[in-house]
């Protein structure tokens, strides 16, 4: 018998694609104390929103992704909503943690009261992630210092085939994204999808502009190149920018409880953006 | 720093509408008229509804070089007037670029089309995005933004071509997208010819 029961504090109603279930009288390697938690794919359910979620719920127990079997298999361990310690391979702790924040294919399962092995990773949760996606963020990005292939240099080769609409609309996809809108240099709002009740889309492009126009001023002094990431937090809404082309994209969502896997997901949705402008 | 399209509206709202003795305002050397928008619509709407199918392209130039001419010399007296010195020149510190994006500012801010700058290459190429233009509730069929055609051809000859009044026809402008056609916004890409 197989029995779906809600989530533990009823809060995560929007990842629907975690699985909850508790066996009972089901033949199993793991007990049925340890088995009784999530599991799921990682096709529907990133690894960054694993995390936040299990140290939303103040979760202790062990996080096992298992992917193809010529492939490691990485664990995270957490006490009381700790991220403690994360293996993938031979890596661990932050290297661990980077590893597995690449991986969209696979399967994951949680048991409960599994005690870590040992302590690797000694910073907050939401830390650790963004550290992470930062990491993988410059990992992925080219070297300026290679030459790209002449016809990869081709405007008309490089060209989105999509607009800024279409790649608007897929921003509003990602989870906890409640708007997202382009912003010339100058604060000119050149285009904007979604809404938020909390921030004026008008406002928001003449005050990113100010902050912008600080921000590099800051750079730029201080010898430290053009900025590639902003994010604000405020009590009613998180606010991220990014240069797209000419312009800033600005992406806002009501907190910050979904802000790595926003930022694991913008990246290549900008890249496409500056393309298309 | 560069130009703050929310500082230069602010500040260019408060200009008096008043003409002198002449009709224009002393400042920007404009010329002042109070014709509703439709007025102009409806005139660019029947000189297109009269005209055989193959000259409709030659009436279609023509309409967008009347603002092309009319954006080229009021785009010098703005760009020129003391009130641009003051609100937009301390802002710009990058060149004919924000310059440019000054001069959309004022465009915007004199109700003329809501419209800012997407991207510059310099001295080549200028994407521009409207809304709100004069000809996106008027009648007729196909792109038909005429006025921010001629201007925003205009804007970029006066940033990057040769001085006054000696840089005419050295770009040209294509209509991209337009909301009298059912797009979010219109689109325009000015070139060199």
């Amino acid at each position: 018998m197989e029995t779906a029961k809600t989530l533990p504090g009823g809060t995560y109603g929007e990842c629907r694609e975690v699985c909850v279930t508790q066996r009972v009288g089901r033949k199993s390697a793991i007990p049925p104390a340890e088995v009784e938690g999530l599991k799921g794919n990682l096709e529907t359910t990133s690894i960054p929103d694993l995390l936040q979620f299990l140290n939303a719920g103040g979760k202790t127990g062990q996080l096992l992704l298992e992917r193809q079997s010529d492939r490691p298999e990485g664990r995270t361990y957490f006490s009381a909503g700790a991220l403690v310690h994360a293996t993938a391979g031979a890596a661990t702790g932050m290297d661990a943690l980077v590893e597995m924040c690449g991986w969209d294919r696979g399967s994951f399962a949680f048991y409960a009261n599994v005690l870590s092995p040992k302590a690797s990773i000694s910073m907050p949760v939401q830390q650790a992630l963004m550290e992470a996606i930062r990491i993988l963020d410059e990992r992925h990005r080219p070297d300026p210092k290679v030459a790209r292939p002449e016809k990869e240099r081709s405007p008309r080769m490089a060209k989105s085939t999509r607009t800024s609409t279409d790649i608007l609309e897929d921003f509003l996809k990602v989870p906890g994204v409640l708007s997202a809108v382009i912003v010339g240099r100058d604060g000119f709002v050149i285009e904007s999808a979604g809404g938020s009740s909390a921030v004026n889309i008008e406002d928001l492009g003449a005050a990113l502009a100010n902050a912008i126009n600080s921000v590099e001023e800051m750079g730029g002094e201080l010898q430290v190149s053009k900025f590639q990431d902003l994010f604000v937090e405020y009590g009613r809404a998180v606010i991220l920018c990014r240069p797209a082309g000419d312009a800033i994209l600005v992406v806002v969502a009501p907190d910050a409880s979904k802000l790595g896997i926003i930022r694991h997901k913008v990246k290549p949705l900008v890249d496409e953006l500056s393309q298309s402008l | 720093m560069t130009v703050l399209r929310d500082q230069v509206v602010k500040s260019l709202v408060q200009v008096e509408v008043k003409a002198n003795e002449d009709g224009l305002i002393p400042g920007f050397n404009v010329l002042v008229n109070q014709l509703p928008v439709a007025f102009w619509n409806t005139v660019a709407e029947r000189l297109m509804a009269i005209t055989p199918p193959e000259r409709k392209a030659e009436m279609e130039s023509s309409l967008v070089n009347c603002a092309y001419e009319c954006g080229y010399h009021t785009g010098y007296g703005i760009i020129t007037s003391p009130e641009f010195q003051s609100v937009v020149m301390p802002m710009v510190t990058e060149g004919a670029k924000d310059v440019l994006r000054g001069a959309f500012a004022v465009f915007t801010a004199w109700g003329w089309a809501k419209s800012g700058i997407v991207q510059i290459r310099d001295g080549e190429r200028m994407v521009i995005r409207a809304v709100d233009y004069y000809e996106a509730d008027g009648g007729g069929s196909g792109h038909r933004a005429y006025m921010v055609q001629g201007v925003s051809k205009a804007f970029m000859e006066l940033a990057y071509a040769a001085p006054y009044p000696n840089g005419m026809n050295t770009f040209t402008c294509e209509q991209t997208q337009g909301i009298e056609v059912g797009d979010p916004h219109g689109e325009f890409v000015v070139t060199k010819k």
